[in-house]
C-alpha cells in the first residue's frame, strides 16, 4: 500500500528525489508500523522532529507499536523556532 | 572596548542637544541597547507619567556589538513607555540605522520634552541641529527618506522615523527605518508622533573599533564558523515557521478562534515562491540588516494586476514582504489567503509605520466583532468585514495608516477597539499588546510567557519553544520561561539579532563575542545574573506605572476555551498553576513585586 507523509519546514530536505513540495507517497507492506515507515525517511540520527498521527502528537516509544493504514495522516513537523 | 563611551541627548522643549559621557558604570551592569536604555529610562522618568506627555523619553540605544564586525550586529532599540501598554516599550529593529548611529559616535540617542511644531533630527558625528520638519509632516516613510536623502545628497544617510500613522497617534505606531526594518512593538512610533518629532536622519564616520582589532576579528571568524545552519533561513526566511506551527496546531487564526488555517499553504514559502497564474512570483530575493550573514528579510513584489495595487505603479517595486508574523497577522488572524493582499498591507504598514502584529490583530477582532454583528456597515463605512475578506483587509489598513473613517477605531488597537464595543473579552493581547503568532494552549510556555512579559504579550521575551515542542504538560514551564526571559534580555542588551541561535549559534557564543567586545570578564554567571537585572528592572518600571498581577494575565478565550485541533486539542492555557510557581521562582512574592532579597541580589535596591 502507499502511505502519503508530509514533511514541514527544514525536514523538506529529506524528501526522496521527485517528492512534491513537501510530501511523498511511500510504498509500504500492509499494517505497517511508524517505525519502519520512519526508517524510509533519511533523516539524520540526532535531528530532532515530532510525528504527528492524524493529529495526534507521537512519541518515540510509540513508534514500534503504532500501525499505520493507508489513509492516515503522517506529519513530521522540525522544532518550531521563534520568528 | 566597543562602547563609543558617549550619548546625544536632545530636548526638544528647550532646543538643546548635548554630548554627555556614558554611565559606565551602568553600561557594566546593564550591557548595552536594551538594558542600558531600560535602565536611563528607568532612572530619568516618571514611570506613573503618560506615554504620549513630553516627560515621556524616547532612547534610541545601541549595544556594544551594534556596528561592530560581528554577524547581525546592527541592532538597536527603541526604549520608552509604550504608547499601547503604558508598561516599558523596548521595540529591536534591524536594517543599518543602528549601525550609522554608533559609527557617529553615539552608544545612544535620549530625546526628551516635545517640540511645539513639527521637526526632524539631523546628526553628522559631531554636528547635530534640530530641523524644521513642516515639508515633510504629513508625509510617509518612504517620501520622507527619498525628500532628506536627496536634500542633503547623500544616499547613504540612515533614517528611523514614523508615517501619518505615528503623527496621528495610532496606539501601536511604529518607527521605520531603512524603509523597512521597524522598531515595531507596542507604540514607540507614537511617542515620536506626541513629540513632534518626524525622523531622525544620521551620517556616521567616526567608526567602531574594540581595543584589539586583530584578536577581535579573529574570534568574530570563530563564531561565525559555529552558525553552521543558516541556509534555510536565508531561503525561506522565518515565513518556513507558518506549515510548522499550523501543523503543530499553534497558528492563531480568525482571532483565536482555531489554531490552524485552512489557507496557510497559500501564504508559505512555496507560495511566495511560485510563479501564480499571472506568471507572477511574490519572491524576489533576500535582503540582510547590517553585518548579517543570514540574510533572512523577505523582499517581494506584488503582482500588479491585483486589485490592491492596479493602476498603481508605486506600489508594483520591490519591498519588504511576508515574514512569519505578518504572514499570521495580516493572514491567518484574519483568515485571509491570499499572499499580495497581505503583502500589501505590509507595505501599508512600513510606510505609514505601523505595526502589522498589532494592525492585524486588531482587524481580527474588528472582524470578530463584525462576525457576532456588534458593529455593521454603518460603524465600517460599508466595509463589510468579513473573515477571509482580503479587500477589507486592504481597505482598512490604508485607512489605518491615513487616519481615516473606520480606520480611526482600528489605530486605536484591539484592546481599546473591544472596549469601546462592549467585547473586551475578544481583544487578543496582554498589557493592551495583540498577541504574536502563537497560541497559548498548545504552547503552554507561550502562554505563560505572553502573560508576564513585561512589554505586553511578545514571542521574543522567551524562549519556551524547544520545551513547548516537546510537550504540553506544564512541568518545568516556569522555570524555562524565567531562565529564557533572563538570557534573552542578555541577547537584546549586545547589540545581536536573535536569530543566529537557530542557526547554529548558542549563548556561548552570544557571550564569547560579547567578552570579546567588552573587555571585561563577561562570564556565563555574569551574563545571567545581567540578564535577570534588566527584566526585573523592566519588571520595577511597571509596577511604578501602575500594572501589576492583575496585568499578568491572558484573554478568556485562551484560559476558557479549548484549542479546536493539534497538539493542543482539548486544552486550555493552564496560567493559574503556572503563574504561582513562575513568581516563586523569579524571588517575586505571591502578587508578583520582587522580594527585598532578590533586589539585594540583583543590586537593585
Ligand atoms: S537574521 Fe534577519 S533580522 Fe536578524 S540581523 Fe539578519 S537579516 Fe536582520
Amino acid at each position: 500500500m502507499k502511505i502519503s507523509i508530509t514533511l514541514f519546514g527544514g525536514l523538506r530536505q529529506y524528501l526522496p528525489a521527485g517528492s512534491g513540495y513537501n510530501n511523498c507517497d511511500i510504498e509500504v507492506d500492509e499494517g505497517v508500523s511508524l517505525q519502519t515507515l520512519l526508517a524510509k525517511i533519511p533523516i539524520p540520527d540526532g535531528k530532532p522532529f515530532l510525528v504527528m498521527h492524524n493529529d495526534t502528537r507521537i512519541t518515540p516509544e510509540q513508534y514500534a507499536e503504532l500501525n499505520i493504514a493507508s489513509d492516515d495522516q503522517v506529519v513530521l513537523l522540525p522544532p518550531i523556532k521563534g520568528g | 572596548m566597543a562602547w563609543q563611551k558617549q550619548i546625544l541627548r536632545v530636548n526638544l522643549t528647550t532646543g538643546v542637544c548635548a554630548i554627555e559621557p556614558l554611565n559606565m558604570e551602568w553600561a557594566e551592569s546593564y550591557l548595552g541597547s536594551r538594558g542600558l536604555g531600560s535602565k536611563y529610562l528607568f532612572e530619568e522618568m516618571d514611570p506613573a507619567a503618560d506615554a504620549l506627555s513630553a516627560e515621556n523619553k524616547i532612547i534610541f540605544a545601541t549595544g556594544p556589538l551594534t556596528g561592530t564586525m560581528a554577524s547581525t550586529g546592527g541592532r538597536y532599540t527603541v526604549v520608552t513607555k509604550g504608547a499601547l501598554t503604558g508598561a516599558i516599550a523596548c521595540s529591536n529593529s534591524g536594517g543599518k540605522f543602528g549601525g550609522e548611529l554608533k559609527m557617529a559616535g553615539y552608544d545612544m540617542l535620549i530625546i526628551e520634552g516635545e517640540s511645539e511644531k513639527p521637526v526632524y533630527l539631523h546628526i553628522e558625528d559631531e554636528k547635530v541641529e534640530i530641523c524644521d520638519a513642516s515639508e515633510i509632516w504629513g508625509k510617509t516613510v518612504w517620501e520622507t527618506e527619498d525628500l532628506l536623502a536627496a536634500k542633503y545628497r547623500d544616499p547613504l544617510m540612515k533614517f528611523a522615523g514614523i508615517g501619518q500613522a505615528g503623527e496621528t497617534l495610532c496606539r501601536y505606531a511604529c518607527i521605520v527605518n531603512d524603509k523597512h526594518r521597524a522598531a515595531g512593538r507596542s507604540g514607540v512610533g507614537a511617542v515620536m508622533g506626541a513629540k513632534k518629532i518626524k525622523t531622525i536622519a544620521v551620517r556616521g564616520s567616526i567608526g567602531v573599533r574594540s581595543s584589539d582589532p586583530k584578536a577581535f576579528y579573529k574570534i568574530v571568524n570563530e563564531v561565525n564558523a559555529r552558525m553552521d545552519d543558516r541556509e534555510g533561513m536565508s531561503r525561506e526566511g522565518t515565513l518556513a515557521m507558518i506549515d510548522v506551527t499550523n501543523g503543530f496546531g499553534s497558528l492563531p487564526t480568525n482571532n483565536n478562534r482555531s489554531v490552524r488555517f485552512e489557507g496557510a499553504n497559500k501564504l508559505n514559502p512555496e507560495a511566495m515562491h511560485t510563479p501564480n497564474e499571472n506568471g507572477h512570483t511574490n519572491f524576489v530575493t533576500n535582503g540582510a540588516c547590517f553585518g548579517c550573514t543570514i540574510g533572512c528579510g523577505r523582499i517581494c513584489k506584488i503582482d500588479p494586476t491585483h486589485f490592491s495595487v492596479k493602476d498603481r505603479p508605486e506600489y508594483h517595486g520591490a519591498s519588504g514582504g511576508l515574514e512569519y508574523e505578518t504572514a499570521y497577522a495580516l493572514g491567518s488572524a484574519c483568515g485571509v489567503d491570499d499572499i499580495d493582499a497581505a503583502t500589501f498591507a505590509g507595505f501599508i504598514c512600513n510606510e505609514y509605520g505601523m505595526d502589522p502584529i498589532s494592525l492585524g490583530g486588531t482587524i481580527a477582532a474588528a472582524m470578530e466583532l463584525y462576525d457576532i454583528g456588534v458593529i455593521d456597515d454603518k460603524v465600517t463605512g460599508g466595509i463589510k468585514l468579513e473573515f477571509g475578506s482580503a479587500e477589507a483587509l486592504c481597505q482598512i489598513a490604508e485607512l489605518t495608516g491615513k487616519g481615516e473613517g473606520f480606520g480611526v477605531d482600528i489605530a486605536m488597537g484591539s484592546k481599546r477597539l473591544c472596549e469601546k464595543y462592549g467585547h473586551p473579552d475578544l481583544s487578543m493581547t496582554v498589557k493592551g499588546q495583540e498577541f504574536a503568532a502563537y497560541d497559548g494552549r498548545s504552547m503552554q510556555g507561550m502562554g505563560l510567557a505572553y502573560a508576564t512579559s513585561n512589554r505586553g504579550a511578545c514571542h521574543l521575551r522567551a524562549d519556551p519553544y524547544e520545551h513547548d515542542f516537546e510537550t504540553t504538560e506544564i512541568a518545568g514551564k516556569a522555570e524555562n520561561v524565567r531562565d529564557s526571559q533572563h538570557d534573552v534580555a542578555f541577547l537584546d542588551s549586545s547589540g545581536l539579532c536573535l536569530f543566529p541561535g537557530g542557526c547554529g549559534w548558542g549563548l556561548e557564543d552570544y557571550r564569547t563575542l560579547v567578552d570579546a567586545a567588552c573587555d571585561s570578564d563577561w562570564t556565563d554567571e555574569r551574563l545571567k545574573l545581567t540578564g535577570e537585572r534588566i527584566w526585573v528592572l523592566e519588571k520595577l518600571f511597571n509596577l511604578k506605572a501602575g500594572l501589576g498581577k492583575k496585568d499578568d494575565t491572558l484573554p478568556k478565550r485562551i484560559l476558557e476555551e479549548p484549542a479546536d485541533v493539534g497538539t493542543g486539542k482539548g486544552l486550555v492555557c493552564r496560567l493559574d498553576e503556572m503563574l504561582p510557581e513562575y513568581y516563586e521562582l523569579c524571588g517575586w512574592d505571591a502578587d508578583g513585586v520582587p522580594t527585598s532579597e532578590t533586589l539585594t541580589r540583583l543590586g537593585l535596591n
